[in-house]
């Protein structure tokens, strides 16, 4: 079952007087349990796309369907309740929210999920903890961890809901390459258990290799599709 | 709770910069409590001194006068009230009312003699009936001699003058100023002779200076005022007389007139000689110009003044004390409109202020909002952190001037708030001014700080939920 779809997608903008296009025409599928990496060089389209699987930016042209609905349709609000439900972001710069520490950092997406309650809430938040590895840490805040740490916390906030995809926008590219090594397996073996679908833009090679796909993209098409094996 | 944790640990993360707004913030809602206290004080305190001093709760002039009656214009006297005794005995009527005065201001002279030589002093009065003026008003302190006489015994309401003794009364201020320009001072118990210019030229009266006083307030007026009894006023200015002739008098006098030798006839009747003209009462024919009201419930002024209104048979027609004392009313408004002023100024300063930090806010925390949109919060979560902050940061800054400008007012208690004594004699008629604390400023000030939080937030709040998700994507 797909639960990314992209038809044709066409996105492009104005930026001056010059029209970018960002995207020409894509069209991708993505099945449940996918560990895939989208790789291209800076400006090929590969966080547009991302962007797109995320619904927070909408297509010029073209249809993306997530867990089998359009989205171009969507409302403001409706696209934020699908994000909220759905989807779970792991970014580039961790994008923690300084003011909470790791505990509420991670509770923070169950929250705005209001019909969970608050026994269910502290058992998937200290889960999620545990399967990052920052149970001693769980009273921090993000000034106080490393790179790696912020990155786990920003893993487990992308998890506790239990989303259906995981889009990470080069989650490694802030971090030294151990620390990053660390955390693909650890994204890889989430993904080997709980078969959470992972969606990753990235130009490192290591995560290149440990993806089970990989699409090339190129001046805003794919290139390649790429076959899914084993990494 | 999430939206107020937040907003409470962002505040702390950035107290610095939110200190300034709280301080601006608690700067204002000391302006709106203690300006509004002490505006409300001043007014309330105003009110009572003027009505206690120069008006009552409101004056009954003369339906003829095209002036609004003042109890401070001594060069226009206004018409004379044409029927005494009959607005006397209408306002009798009225259980509403506690006790009314006549009176009249005016000017003549006070001559003296200092060896073998006449002085004329200049003299500006009020001329009063002694009781019904003190059971209105409580303007003066008699220092030397009496009130017209020390018969003022309370109860006496049938009698206006029993007990009393005819003559003037000068302010102690009024005494030195004769001293300093014209050489002389008087004393009490001293013999003068009054003199009044009339339409028929200049009357005189022979009388006594009962007494010397201070006044107890507005010093700045009633210092310059002083007072003669209303019996000695009517016969300087000509207002006695007597009452209708008998009628047998009058018929054969009528009778008489037609021929010049029958009127003359009328020196050797008899009959008509034995007419006792001393028994002929004599009549005042009202030189008041004014009759101050005083009310049992001030509240009660304008629904008395409305049925007075009704009775158009007696001539008058009434001005509530704040139209008849004009400048001295005015000027606790304006206090109070100068208030409001500096408080608006403050407020419109705190908002400008408090904008352009949230969107420093906002501007810095971008990715944080963006982060939060793309996690799941709606524009409502975005919208409800930043009044969440506001209104933290706001109501408690608000709430801890409120705490210290209140705490001080309720010690302080009744000693009153020392004004200078210019500003104080003109306000509140002297004296330190009664702070009174009131839960009205505090409200007010709760609801104008709540008002400005949301204002002040318009436009940051607008700024930070156009922030897409996108934004946490392309902050690196």
């Amino acid at each position: 079952m797909n639960v990314v779809e992209l038809e044709n997608v066409k996105k492009h903008y104005m930026l001056g007087q010059t029209r970018v296009d960002a995207l020409r025409g894509v069209s991708l599928s993505i099945a449940q349990g996918e560990f895939l990496a989208i790789a291209g060089p800076s400006g090929s389209g590969k966080s547009t796309m991302l962007n797109m699987f995320g619904c927070i930016d909408i297509p010029s042209e073209g249809t993306v369907r997530i867990d089998g609905t359009e989205t171009e349709r969507m409302s403001d609000k409706e696209l934020t309740r699908y994000r909220r439900t759905k989807i779970s972001f792991i970014f580039q710069s961790f994008n923690l929210i300084p003011v909470l520490n790791v505990y509420e950092n991670i509770e923070f997406p169950l929250l705005l999920q209001k019909a969970i309650g608050k026994t269910e809430r502290h058992q998937r938040v200290m889960k999620a903890i545990e399967e990052v590895g920052l149970l001693d840490r769980m009273k921090n805040k993000s000034a106080e961890l490393s790179g790696g740490q912020r990155q786990r916390v920003a893993i487990a906030r992308a998890l506790v809901t239990k989303p259906l995809v995981v889009l990470a926008d080069e989650p490694t590219a802030n971090l030294d390459s151990a620390t990053g090594k660390r955390i693909v397996e650890l994204m890889r073996q989430i993904n080997e258990t709980d078969k959470t679908t992972f969606i990753f833009s990235t130009h490192d090679a290591h995560i290149m290799k440990e993806a089970k796909r990989v699409v090339h993209i190129m001046d805003g098409m794919i290139a390649d599709q790429g076959d899914e094996t084993e990494g | 709770m999430l939206t107020f944790k937040l907003a409470f640990r962002t505040l702390m993360k950035r107290k610095g910069r939110m200190a300034l707004i709280g301080i601006l913030v608690a700067f204002g809602t000391f302006l709106i409590v203690f300006g509004g206290i002490f505006a409300s004080s001043a007014a309330q305190a105003s009110r009572a001194a003027i009505i206690g001093n120069f008006t009552g709760d409101f004056i009954v002039y003369s339906a003829k006068s095209k002036e609004l009656p003042s109890p401070f214009a001594f060069n226009t006297p206004l018409p004379k009230i044409g029927d005494a005794e009959k607005v006397a005995a209408a306002l009798d009527t009225f259980p509403e009312i506690e006790a009314y005065a006549f009176y009249a201001q005016n000017y003549g002279i006070v001559q003296v003699e200092r060896n073998g030589k006449k002085l004329d002093l200049p003299f500006i009065f009020y001329a009063v009936e002694p009781k019904p003026y003190q059971a209105v008003f409580s303007n003066v302190k008699v220092e030397d001699g009496s009130f017209f006489g020390n018969g003022l015994a309370s109860g006496q309401s049938n009698g206006k003058t029993e007990g009393i003794k005819k003559g003037i009364l000068i302010s102690r201020y009024q005494n030195e100023q004769y001293l300093k320009n014209y050489g002389v001072t008087l004393k009490v118990g001293e013999a003068v002779t009054l003199l009044g210019v009339t339409e028929g030229g200049v009357n005189t009266a022979r009388s006594t200076l009962l007494g010397l006083f201070e006044p107890l307030h507005f010093k700045s007026v009633f210092d310059y005022i002083n007072f003669v009894d209303s019996e000695t006023y009517s016969s300087l200015y000509n207002f006695t007389g007597v009452e209708a002739l008998p009628t047998a008098f009058n018929e054969r006098l009528a009778a008489a007139s037609a021929d010049e030798s029958s009127l003359f006839a009328l020196a050797g009747d008899a009959a008509f000689g034995k007419l006792d003209l001393g028994s002929l009462k004599s009549q005042a024919l009202s030189g008041f110009t004014m009759v101050a009201v005083k009310l049992k419930d001030h509240s009660k002024a304008d629904t008395v003044m409305a049925k007075l209104a009704k009775r158009s048979d007696l001539g008058v027609k009434t001005a509530r004390w704040d139209v008849a004392s004009g400048f001295y009313a005015q000027i606790a408004s304006a206090l109070q409109a100068f208030i409001f002023l500096a408080t608006g100024l403050v407020f419109l300063v705190v908002t400008m202020i408090f904008m352009n930090t949230l969107i420093i806010n906002v501007v810095e925390r971008t990715a944080e909002i963006g982060t939060m949109r793309a996690i799941g919060a709606d524009k409502s979560f975005v919208r409800g952190v930043f009044l969440a902050e506001t209104l933290i940061l706001n109501v408690s800054a608000s709430l801890a001037a409120m705490a210290i400008t209140a705490v001080p007012l309720a010690l302080a208690g009744g000693k009153g708030f020392p004004l200078p004594e210019t500003v104080s004699q003109f306000l509140i008629g002297g004296g330190p001014l009664a702070l009174k604390l009131e839960v009205g400023p505090f409200l007010v000030a709760i609801g104008i700080v709540v008002l400005v939080s949301i204002l002040a937030t318009i436009y940051p709040v607008s700024v930070a939920t156009s922030i897409t998700p996108l934004k946490a994507m392309s902050d690196r």
